[in-house]
């Protein structure tokens, strides 16, 4: 078991390598750098920048240089001294950029991740154990709305009426006095109560693909032989469900850790548009829209590693809970 | 096992290839420094003996006087006996605000009584305005700016003095002296004083390491012929500029074009020095280089990120900078950044409060300009222009209950102009569309009515500068008199008998772009034209626009403010422009109308106010013989959205821009 980890950790760096290669030339693909973008931004307001101030600012951000030797100083810079490099839109290194808003993102991403965990595994259950039943129907019709319907829409309808309603407009996760204030119990109070509607938006469609799955592992497994010898032998309705069948059912909820975890990090990007969370996914794409190169490279980098570790993670524990896999031949 | 053995292999290789890269990367970084210091040692060698000039210079005589400027609104200066200041400012530990203030002190509002009718205002408040771009809010940009020199509402009728006291230009336009406010700071408490402006222009503007192009509005008439202005510093308080060429132009360059601030010829010394290799040893600034993040010996790079320019002003490295503005930037996080009252601020209402009312500005950064409007209508901005757009105004009228008044001033652009590029590499193209018949029948083709009420809601005019007649019959004679003739279709042809199509390329950068280049392809298509459009990304366009790639485009211009200059010239014939903006040395020569065009524009804007003006007026006979571009519509109001307690908000009648402008004198209505 150790040694397949350090294989697979060995593994990460040729892996990790090749991305960052890739993120850094994909990010310069689109025509034109930061500067086009910015100096565009300045001239259509009317303001004169010089030429000279033009070829200072490409110094300045480095943009002068060829891309292998951005792309070297880059990688020298974050594997010798940490360094991210700098975000060219907010002029601050890069890793000050991201910290502040990864809390916020992983605390909104764990918290509707839970959220969705306890709605959908018992909501899966019941429909599955009382297949065709009302509420089976009632849940599988909310269920098809919630993967049919794009989170953003839910949260753009949402946010209309409750302006129209009470008049107040959702637009962040605190009150215009706590938005810089630092950590208290106060915020965190004032957070709590606004954090209700984005978890709901986020969780919504994943609770509803989730109850869709675990109602059809469920189904599967029930109908399996080991199941119904069980039950001949007179295993108790509540212990036959949970020993077996169940853990056979959220199965899918580990083998997804991969992608979960980096989910957790880089957040849910319209629906953080649409309700103006500070989180990483409006971040990410205001970096890639402007071209801030060492802002979206660093990110997409960061979020990369963590699906690798991540799809690691999930592999282990498939194998520590699944005995199918663990007996599988990991070995070879 | 195999696979294992293989794998490793591959690490190693990889662990080569980085260690070799990075080596080689250090040897290229440590040649590269060691030639740029030795590139300052001569820098700073020719700037002493610059400096050796200017001390030849100082022995000789003040300049011969000249025709005394009529903008002199400072006559009541110097007749206030008692000074105010902001509560906020109490406690502070900061000397009596009367020292704090210029002798030479500025009275504020300079706005005619049919624009502004004057309050004397109360402190306090928090003034909250909102932003979609990180380090960016032109709201707050505008309403702190400071120019050298100022021109009332922004109309460039008359040059008052701002930062500068005053300024007398010579008879013969060849020199101006500037006389600077005695006893102004900085906001940390420094004087200002001509060393600041000597600084400047010796050691920034003169140095080509700092300054590798001079800029060309500086050059005396505003060309690239034109020798660089000299600086003569005659005292503490007073220095003159001196030309090859008239040049009376530069007074309007320096109050209002291009929003230029004072940060052009006046930045503070006694702060930049520590960053100036002239003045403190490489070796000594080797830390603040490293904690900038740049690499050993690039003081250059240093300097210019400490260096705030103007437009700088909203940047989070901008804390903590001297400045002039009436706000300073005390603190910029990722979600706001917080504005807080200059205690040195210059300029004094006539009841002696010294000027701004308001404490502090608090502008939120947020992810889509759509959350403007949701802040907007819950009432939670004081003031917004340039996110406020007509489109919505019904929705801001709707909310208007929350606590804000959404009134509309006039615009200082164009609603929309259009493009057909001149010069864009096609025989066949510029063949037609440098025929005037050509570009006279489109501008007779277009509908403004129809323009002005499908989207603009009737809030604009028909453009004034060229002419406004809308006659489809005329338009098509002139094209069949070009002898475009049409095909079976009905789709006329080009001279080589091919389709001729108009593509218009457009970006979306402001909401009415889009629409109404829809409409103007309808129009042309009634002329059996076959018209096409394309949206493109902003960044694209703004390539293709440089490399002379855009066919036909549609973007607006400062044409409404004579003083811009801005005539579209970098859009109809961007390698005419090239040529021009060269002084020949690079794109093709224009024919000789264009030429003509041009030697007018830049006698405009190197004469005085008064010639210039006049001047204008020649540029648009020109422009409506020819149509180089056309310029539909004009008068288009912009919605401003104010917070319904704030005073001293100018009438209907200005531009929304000057009201932004003129933001220091807002005050919060007990």
């Amino acid at each position: 078991m150790l040694n397949y980890i350090s294989y697979r950790l060995l593994q990460l760096i040729p892996l990790l390598v090749a991305i960052s290669i890739i993120v850094f030339v994909i990010i310069q693909l689109p025509p034109g750098d930061f500067l086009t973008n910015y100096i565009q931004q300045l001239k259509l307001s009317g303001n004169d920048v010089s030429e000279s101030a033009i070829l200072n600012l490409k110094q300045e951000y480095g943009l002068d240089k060829s891309m292998i030797v951005q792309y070297v100083y880059w990688i020298k810079d974050m594997v010798l001294h940490g360094n991210m490099g700098r975000s060219f839109q907010f002029n601050m290194p890069v890793a000050d950029v991201i910290w502040p808003r990864l809390g916020l993102t992983v605390a909104i991403s764990l918290i509707s991740l839970v959220f969705v965990w306890l709605v959908a595994i018992p909501i899966g259950i019941y429909s599955a154990t009382h297949q065709y039943s009302i509420l089976d129907y009632v849940f599988t019709f909310i269920g098809f709305i919630g993967v049919a319907v794009p989170g953003f829409l839910i949260a753009l309808v949402l946010v209309y009426f409750i302006f129209i309603e009470t008049g107040v407009s959702i637009t962040g996760l605190f009150s215009p006095e706590y938005v810089d204030a630092p950590w208290t119990l106060a915020k965190v109070l004032d957070m709590l109560p606004r954090m209700i509607l984005p978890v709901i938006v986020i969780g919504m469609a994943s609770a509803a693909s989730l109850i869709r799955i675990t109602r059809g592992m469920l189904l599967d497994e029930l109908s399996k032989q080991y199941v119904i010898t069980a039950r001949a032998k007179g295993v108790s309705e509540g212990r036959l469900l949970f020993k077996y069948p169940v853990r056979m059912a959220i199965n899918p909820l580990i083998s997804t850790i991969g992608w979960t975890l980096p989910a957790l990090i880089s957040g849910e990007v319209i629906v953080s548009i649409v309700l103006n969370l500070q989180t990483t996914g409006p971040m990410l794409l205001k970096a890639l829209m402007t071209q801030d190169m060492y802002l979206c490279g660093s990110f997409i980098l960061v979020t990369s590693v963590i699906t690798v570790l991540g799809t690691l993670l999930s592999d282990i524990l498939l194998a520590a809970i699944d005995p199918r896999i663990r007996f599988g031949g990991v070995g070879e | 096992m195999k696979v294992r053995r293989r794998f490793l292999a591959a690490v190693l290789v990889t662990a080569l290839i980085l260690t070799a890269a990075l080596t080689a990367c250090d040897d290229g970084s440590n040649s590269n420094s060691k030639s740029t210091s030795s590139n300052t040692d001569n820098k700073s060698d020719s700037s002493s003996s610059n400096d050796a000039n200017t001390a030849k210079n100082d022995a000789n005589e003040p300049a011969k006087s000249g025709n005394a400027n009529d903008g002199a609104a400072s006559a009541a200066d110097g007749q206030i006996g008692e000074f105010h200041q902001s509560a906020a400012l109490d406690g502070k530990n900061l000397p009596d605000v009367k020292d704090r203030l210029p002798a030479d002190y500025k009275i504020t509002n300079e706005m005619d009584e049919n624009q502004l009718k004057y309050e004397i205002g109360s402190y306090g408040g928090t003034l909250r305005t909102v932003t979609s771009v990180a380090n960016w809010d032109a709201d707050v940009f505008v309403m702190d700016n400071e120019p050298l020199l100022n021109t009332p509402s922004i109309l460039g009728e008359k040059i008052t003095g701002n930062v500068l006291k005053d300024y007398l230009l010579s008879d013969d336009q060849m020199s101006i002296s500037f006389q600077m406010r005695k006893g102004l700071k900085w906001s940390d408490g420094e004087p200002v004083t001509t060393e600041d402006i000597r600084f400047t222009v010796e050691d920034v503007l003169m140095n080509p390491e700092l300054t590798p192009i001079f800029p060309l509005y500086l050059r005396s008439g505003g060309v690239a012929e034109g020798a660089p202005m000299k600086l003569e510093v005659l005292d503490d308080y007073n220095f003159k500029l001196t030309f090859d060429r008239p040049y009376g132009g530069l007074l309007i360059r320096l109050a209002i074009q291009g929003w230029r601030g004072y940060t052009e010829l006046l930045k503070p010394a006694h702060y930049l020095k520590q960053f100036h290799t002239k003045y403190t040893p490489l070796a000594t600034i080797e830390p603040a280089i490293k904690e900038a993040g740049f690499k050993p010996g690039e003081w250059v790079n240093l300097f210019n990120f400490k260096d705030i320019t103007n437009w700088k002003l909203n940047h989070s490295e901008a804390v903590g900078f001297p400045v002039l503005y009436p706000w300073v930037i005390t603190k910029a996080t990722q979600s706001m950044t917080t504005y807080e009252r200059n205690p040195y601020y210059f300029k004094v209402d006539t009841a002696g409060n010294q000027l701004p009312y308001i404490d502090k500005i608090e502008s939120t950064l947020v992810n889509d300009i759509e959350m403007v409007s949701l802040k907007t209508i819950a009432g939670e901005v004081d003031f917004s222009r340039e996110s406020a757009a007509l489109v919505k105004m019904p929705l801001y009228k709707e909310n208007e209950k929350n606590g804000y008044k959404a009134v509309l001033n006039n615009m200082h652009v164009t609603p929309t102009d259009i493009f057909l590029n001149l010069t864009y590499d096609n025989p066949t193209w510029q063949k037609v569309v440098q025929d005037v018949r050509f570009r006279k029948a489109l501008n007779m083709a277009i509908d403004r009515q129809e323009l002005i009420d499908t989207i603009y809601y009737g809030f604009a005019q028909p453009g004034s500068i060229e002419d406004p007649t809308f006659d489809l019959d005329q338009a098509n004679q002139l094209l069949d008199d070009m002898g475009m003739k049409k095909n079976a279709d009905g789709k006329r042809l080009g001279p080589d008998g091919k389709v001729f199509t108009i593509p218009f390329e457009v970006g979306a950068q402001a909401p009415d772009i889009v629409p109404y280049t829809q409409l103007i392809s309808e129009m042309w298509r009634a002329l059996g034209l076959n018209v096409t459009m394309k949206t493109i990304d902003q960044t694209l366009w703004g390539q293709r626009q440089t490399a002379n790639d855009l066919q036909a485009t549609v973007i607006w211009t400062h044409t409404p403010l004579w003083y811009m200059g801005d005539w579209g010239q970098g859009q109809w014939a961007p390698v005419w422009d090239q040529w021009h903006s060269s002084s020949g040395k690079n794109g093709k020569e224009p024919p000789e109308d264009v030429k003509k065009l041009y030697a007018k524009i830049d006698e405009a804007m190197a004469s005085k106010p008064d010639d210039a003006k006049r001047l204008i007026e020649e540029v648009k006979q020109m422009m409506k013989d020819n149509v180089y571009y056309m310029i539909p519509l004009s008068e288009v109001k912009q919605p401003l959205i104010v917070n319904d307690k704030l005073g001293n908000i100018p009438t209907d009648s200005s531009f929304a821009i000057g009201t932004d402008f003129s933001g220091e004198q807002f005050f919060f209505k007990k």
